[in-house]
């Protein structure tokens, strides 16, 4: 497409004065008259003028856009950086959770144990305690049983012996009092034991 | 030089990139640039159906995944060739070079298929020497690689 000379004055005068110059595909459409090496020029001008002015812009877009995948490419790896984390989060919180069940556990594990242990305890006190009584019962019957006999016997005998009726009589008293003076003190640490606990 | 193209592309960054490598070219002095495949059909309706066919571009690049999209560039190729008369050269233009998806745009017509890259002068240039064959339908398809 040709331009019209008063057009074609427009264009140079602005180019130089201006240094404005014509851009774009629109250039591409104006042919120059034959032999008219000023207009020749000018749209030569204009050409590079838009070349450069195209290539630096696709050097920048370029730059952009490559600039763009790689934060895009990042952005991704953060992405599974903070689920990795938070996955490690989660498997730490479970970890706490089951410790703190274990902690508790081994917790009433050791009450259980130390509850067992009193229990064993007790009934070791009580089987002595039983023992004990047993015994002392049993001897305060022999002692008992011994004297009676043998007051028994001088009474069978006709042998009326004033020191031994004093003594039987003596001896089953001092045992009934002794009898239920160590029930009452069995009784009493049994009573005291129960009551520290 | 091609009359006018059309680039359906959802980044708009592709779009500066495209428009500077093909003035750069000399490849076409009509560029026009959608973002969805669903304005690209719209058009391709309205010129099938009421005109003017003049109006069409005669090459279109159609990006693979478009994102915000009702259907992805193959769907739009098939629609263009199936449902709106079959007229002009048509193909992708993708970062993907997916065996299974390349075959599937020929089934549907497309005639090449440009892999998108940092440099993408040398493959447009390579196309542009193909393209009196596309338009003639001669060429073969092409994967510019």
């Amino acid at each position: 497409m040709q331009v019209t000379q008063y057009t074609r004055d427009i264009l140079l005068e602005v180019a130089k004065k201006k240094k404005v110059y014509v851009e774009g595909n629109f250039l591409k459409l104006i042919e120059p008259e034959l032999g008219d090496t000023e207009f020749i020029e000018y749209l030569k001008i204009c050409k590079e003028k838009d070349s450069s002015a195209r290539k630096k812009r696709l050097q920048v877009t370029k730059q952009v856009q490559q600039q763009n995948k790689e934060l895009v490419k990042k952005q991704e790896e953060n992405d599974a950086l903070m689920e990795e984390l938070q996955m490690a989060l989660e498997e730490a919180k479970n970890a706490e959770w089951e410790a703190d069940k274990l902690r508790q556990e081994a917790e009433k594990g050791k009450e259980q144990a130390l509850e067992d242990l009193e229990l064993m305890q007790k009934k070791t006190q009580f089987e002595l305690i039983g023992k004990i009584v047993t015994v002392a019962l049993w001897v305060i019957l022999g002692v008992g049983l011994i004297t009676t006999l043998l007051f028994a016997f001088t009474l069978i005998m006709g042998q009326e012996n004033p020191i031994l009726e004093s003594t039987w009589s003596n001896l089953f008293g001092i045992l009934l009092t002794n009898s239920f003076s160590i029930i009452g003190t069995i009784m009493g640490v049994k009573y005291a034991t129960e009551k520290d606990t | 030089m091609i009359d006018s193209i059309l680039l359906v592309d959802d980044e708009d960054l592709f779009h500066l990139v495209f428009e500077d490598a093909c003035s750069l070219l000399d490849m076409t002095l009509s560029l026009e640039a959608l973002n969805s495949s669903d304005e690209a059909d719209k058009l391709f309706k309205k010129w099938f159906e009421e005109g003017p066919a003049e109006e069409r571009p005669k090459c279109v690049f159609v990006d693979l995944n478009i994102i915000g999209s009702s259907f992805d560039g193959i769907e739009l190729i098939r629609k263009i060739n199936s449902d709106y008369g079959n007229g002009v050269v048509i193909g992708i233009i993708s970062s993907s070079d997916d065996n299974q998806e390349i075959e599937k745009a020929k089934q549907v017509g497309a005639q090449f298929w440009i892999i998108k890259s940092d440099e993408i002068e040398p493959r447009l240039e390579e196309f542009l020497n193909d393209y009196d064959g596309y338009v003639a339908k001669t060429s073969p398809f092409k994967v510019y690689k």
